[in-house]
């Protein structure tokens, strides 16, 4: 048993369903000896570690499926032991640093030097590199960032990186102008719309039009979730008759709700109460900016046209807090406290207009 | 740490009041007028030749009492009236501790069980471990003195007798000594020996470290009782990771052993509170130590719950009496009555006429500065005798104001403002002018007046400011920040919990939170990790945007929620760690093949935020249909589980209202939680009190 998203996932740049002038120039970046470092970047769900994937197969064949989980321990500077789990082929290593907390520097370095330098041994090879492939590249540390932009020249004999990130917008500049970059877009309705027909017909299913509809518009722009809740439909009613109805995530019917609190009613008493709903939110390992913009978002939908512009400013500033300081909730209340508040006085002051 | 080791020296300095009785004739110091260092005061006369016999310098851990109890014993050959007051006046019998009744009759209570076994007689084995924390002079050690003499029983001590050890069988030409024994190891067997064999001669001690003290300290002679306890106050080092799981599972052998046996021995643990001094790690983090040397900072506190495990803390075989500060009125009963003993006693026996009997002031100022402390408040009175008597000599006016500043200055404990009061003095917001409470005392309003004169009015803002234009207001933050038991960062989330109740308006939250925010994120990278000004920032910010005066409806001070939510958060995380490795393990079982590719593709996010749906029904699914083929593992139905309360549990009641009141019950529950555990409070300044202070005790504290 496994997930649709991942048992028919494409394996073969050739496979791959929708942006083919991105799979044309993969293909022949990988035929050509001359393989830069990569920084693949996009919205999640668009398909870039897809598409990673296919060209490390484009590059070394079929050999970089085999695929053995090392769990590797690494000391911090303060002796402190890090156990990280690392997925490596014998062309290729993945990390994924942030599991490796504050000390993502240490961990970057000492598998890059590693790979570095040991050479391939593997006389088959096409490649006389290996490749580094990070994840959640912009989730790492201004650190990490500094010395990897060394060793990325350093290294660029034996070893090449891929990075993969969901914007570039965190990465130092230098890693940027090193690395040949990658947008690998949403698909459009369109081609998700195919994709899911592709994979329903594998799947001998008959979706019925207008299901498909939803769910692409639902989830907008993200491959996986669409065939997730393509798989979850699937799920409830096995011959999908009936009124199909898409279930959202429980978090993100949590975020509408608290939206509903702040909107219903603005006092301290109120405050305390969202308060304990974002705490719940939080320690349900939902990422604080995700429950910042998904809230924001509802609450504009509710509000007045003159306030959102305001409101959509202030989660961005809060945002900027959130992501300097450290206790997260501070800024997700302060946020919802300065909403409150421009509710209020909106209303507060219509009220005293009618009055003149 | 700064104010450890000031602590620490402080401590080993005492002694040294010993010396400046004997000294103080022949060197006149012209201490009456200015305020001078407590520190160079005392090392200044410690480093005199003409010192007294020197204090013996042991372990570092030494308790202050046994130092003082070792020159008491040495000096009573030379000259009997230089022995402190602390040991000649050492309370004999339950009427001279001025331990609260009630907390004595608890300790009595305790040691008739665990020697009679209660009303049932089966209380008997679980009466194994009692724990006395509070602060250091409440009259612990003593409690369980004076009871031991009444009741009849003998008091094992373990004494970490690093020095004699080392310095009798260490010999730099020989490495290493063969017959070295481990400090832990000889607890461990003292606390075998001391649990299982019965001591023939009471007198003598088991083990060169261990000494029978109440045979030593009690004057008539030891009757070879049955019964004997074990006193642990000086413990072995536990701050050491490793010696501290030791000690624990010492402990846990011990209660599994005795609580078989017949007449179990059972164990007094005396625990001075240690409070965590708020600035410490702020300095710490700011002068660039970073979090490795505050996390060490964080464990180095010793408290009951590093040196007892939590399973046996909330276990029923240990029971934990705190001891409150020593109440003034207590306080002053006791020492005007060992000022009445000692001066007609001198008056009949011998010529001790160099000392002066102490005013009533002075008292009144011993005891407010000693902070509940009545061993200190002991050692100042006598050094304010001594010091009387020179000051007397020279100038007969100067003398009352000049010994009131230099006791004050020699003789203040550093005070730590119990949590409580901390919060409320904040989230009060006291401002110049204020009316006074209804339930406050003629002397309070004084007092407030008082106060008031001595604030500056703040000059006038222009017109543009005008909406942060306050009253001066009467909290001093300087002062706050010094007497902080806690650091700025766990100051915030108090703040955070308790605000709400305090504010009227949304706007006056809004500041707040901002502030907050602000606070939380202004250290970046400017400064190493935190602002070092938080502490400041924090509170006058706070008081800035609360309204004045605040409205007093019985608001209550919660502890933050915050920790609770981080270890769920904490246990998620774990959760989805597990799934993903199911997920990366199944899918390869599935291939058949070594694992595919496809495996690592999901991220936590990933995992958190999108799976959660699919794998609940999944769960559901195989629970149904293919029981247990799947080969879901329980971390699997762990995570999903944990997707289910978040989106039914707590979204049903949200709309409801009852969810405020639910709310506010565990809120309840959190605040008996804080008044019991006090983990950072000073603790209230009535002896009587478990229970907590109305909001009206805080202001005058």
């Amino acid at each position: 048993m496994s997930l649709w998203v991942d048992q028919y996932r494409p394996k073969s740049l050739d496979g791959l369903h929708y942006h083919r002038g991105l799979s044309q120039r993969l293909k022949s970046l990988a035929a050509s000896g001359d393989f830069p470092h990569l920084l693949f970047y996009g919205p999640s769900g668009a398909g870039k570690k897809t598409r990673i994937a296919c060209t490390l197969r484009e590059i070394f064949g079929p050999g970089v499926e085999k695929l053995k989980i090392d769990q590797r321990v690494f000391l911090s500077p303060s002796r402190r032991k890090l156990e990280i789990n690392l997925v490596q082929s014998n062309y290729h290593i993945e990390i994924t640093p942030s599991e490796a907390g504050n000390y993502d520097r240490v961990v970057i370095q000492e598998i890059l030097k590693e790979i570095a330098q040991t050479q391939q041994v593997d006389l088959n090879a096409k490649q006389r590199f290996k490749v580094v492939v990070i994840n959640e590249a912009d989730s790492l540390s201004r650190d990490a960032q500094a010395a990897l932009r060394r060793t990325m020249e350093k290294y660029m004999s034996n070893m090449r990186i891929i990075l993969c990130a969901n914007s570039t917008s965190r990465l130092i500049a230098p890693i940027k102008s090193r690395c040949l970059l990658m947008r690998v877009a949403a698909p459009d309705s369109e081609e998700m719309t195919s994709v899911l027909l592709h994979v329903a017909k594998k799947e001998n299913l008959n979706m019925p039009e207008e299901a498909i509809e939803k769910i692409v518009e639902d989830s907008s722009g993200n491959l996986r979730k669409a065939l997730l809740v393509m798989e979850a439909l699937k799920m409830q009613s096995p011959n999908l008759t009936g009124s199909l109805s898409i279930a959202k995530p429980d978090w993100e019917t949590y975020c509408h709700k608290v939206a509903d609190l702040i909107v219903g009613e603005q006092s301290p008493a109120r405050v305390m109460e969202v308060r304990t709903k974002f705490y719940e939110l939080l320690s349900h390992c939902i990422p604080p900016t995700v429950i910042l913009k998904t809230v924001a978002e509802r609450v504009v939908e509710r509000v007045d046209e003159s306030l959102k512009a305001d409101i959509m400013h202030w989660a961005a500033f809060y945002e900027t807090r959130m992501r300097i300081g450290n206790k997260k909730i501070f800024h997700l209340e302060a946020w919802a406290v300065k909403v409150m508040s421009l509710y209020k006085h909106f209303f507060f002051d219509i009220d005293m207009s009618s009055f003149d | 740490m700064p104010p450890r080791s000031q602590q620490a020296t402080q401590k080993k300095a005492k002694p040294a009041v010993v010396s400046l009785g004997t000294t103080s004739l022949s060197q006149p110091i012209s201490t009456s007028q200015k305020r001078f260092n407590p520190l160079t005061a005392y090392s200044l006369q410690g480093s005199s030749p003409s010192r007294g016999p020197p204090a013996k310098r042991r372990g570092g851990k030494e308790k202050i009492i046994e130092i003082l109890d070792e020159d008491g014993e040495e000096e009573r050959l030379h000259e009997h009236d230089d022995r402190l007051w602390v040991d000649i006046y050492e309370p004999i019998t339950e009427a001279d501790l001025v331990v609260h009744v009630r907390k004595v009759e608890d300790v009595r209570r305790w040691f008739t069980e665990a020697f009679e076994g209660g009303p049932s007689g089966k209380l008997r084995r679980y009466r194994r471990i009692l724990a006395l924390t509070g602060p250091s002079g409440t009259g612990k050690t003593a409690t369980v003195q004076v009871l031991a003499r009444q009741m009849g029983f003998d008091i094992l001590e373990w004494r970490n007798a690093i020095g004699e050890a080392s310095s009798s069988t260490w010999d730099p030409s020989f490495g290493i000594n063969e017959n070295y024994e481990s400090t832990f190891a000889k607890f461990e067997a003292f606390l075998n020996r001391a649990t299982s064999c019965r001591s023939i001669f009471p007198d003598t001690s088991l083990s060169p470290s261990v000494s029978s003290t109440s045979s030593q300290r009690g004057s008539n002679p030891p009757a070879p009782s049955p019964k004997h306890i074990i006193l642990l106050e000086d413990l072995p080092n536990i701050l050491h990771p490793q010696i501290q799981i030791q000690f624990h599972s010492a402990l846990r052998a011990f209660i599994d052993t005795t609580s078989q046996s017949e007449f179990p021995v059972p164990i007094v643990i005396v625990l001075s509170d240690a409070t965590m001094r708020g600035e410490t790690r702020d300095e710490l983090l700011t002068s660039g130590a970073g979090g490795y040397a505050s996390s060490r900072e964080k464990g180095g506190i010793l408290d009951i719950r590093t040196v007892l495990p939590r399973d046996l803390l909330m276990g029923p075989y240990v029971r934990q009496i705190a001891f409150n500060p020593v109440a003034p009125t207590l306080m002053k009963k006791a020492l005007t009555g060992l000022v009445d003993r000692h001066f007609s006693h001198t008056r009949t026996s011998s010529s001790l006429s160099h000392l002066v009997a102490p005013t009533k002031e002075t008292i009144d100022t011993v005891i407010e500065s000693a902070n509940g402390d009545i061993r200190s408040a002991i050692m100042a009175l006598q050094f304010t005798c001594i010091a009387g008597k020179k000051s007397k000599k020279s100038k007969n006016k100067k003398h009352d104001s000049g010994s009131t500043v230099l006791m004050e200055s020699t003789t203040r404990r550093e005070s730590s403002l119990a949590l409580f009061h901390l919060v409320g003095k904040v989230m009060y917001n006291k401002r110049k002018g204020d009316p006074s409470n209804a339930s406050a005392t003629a002397k309070d309003i004084k007092k407030e007046r008082a106060l008031d004169a001595t604030l500056m009015d703040p000059p006038r803002l222009p017109a543009h400011l005008k909406e942060h234009g306050r009253r001066a207001s009467r909290v001093d933050v300087d002062l706050l920040y010094a007497d902080s038991p806690i650091d700025s960062s766990l100051f915030s989330l108090y703040i955070h919990q308790n605000y709400t109740q305090f504010c009227n308006e949304l706007d006056e939250c809004q500041d707040i939170m901002d502030c907050l925010s602000w606070a939380d994120s202004s250290g970046g990278e400017m400064w190493y990790q935190a602002n070092p000004h938080r502490f400041h920032l924090l509170t006058l910010g706070t008081l800035h945007s609360l309204p004045s005066p605040v409205p007093r409806r019985s608001q209550k001070i919660f502890k933050p929620e915050y920790f609770e939510y981080l270890a769920k958060e904490k246990d998620a995380w774990e959760a989805v760690n597990d799934t993903r490795y199911w997920m990366t393990v199944h899918r390869g079982l599935g291939s058949a093949e070594s694992l595919t590719t496809d495996t690592s593709r999901w991220s936590k996010l990933e995992v958190t935020l999108e799976l959660g749906a699919v794998l609940k029904l999944k769960q559901t699914q195989a629970g149904r249909k293919w029981p247990g083929s799947e080969g879901l593992p329980p971390s699997h139905s762990l995570f999903s589980k944990l997707v289910f309360t978040s989106g039914e549990g707590k979204k049903g009641q949200q709309v409801d209202e009852d969810v405020v009141g639910d709310d506010d019950q565990t809120l309840a529950e959190d605040e008996v939680d804080i008044a019991v555990a006090k983990k950072f409070a000073g603790g209230e300044n009535d002896g009587a009190g478990g229970d907590w202070l109305e909001s009206d005790d805080i202001e005058e504290f």
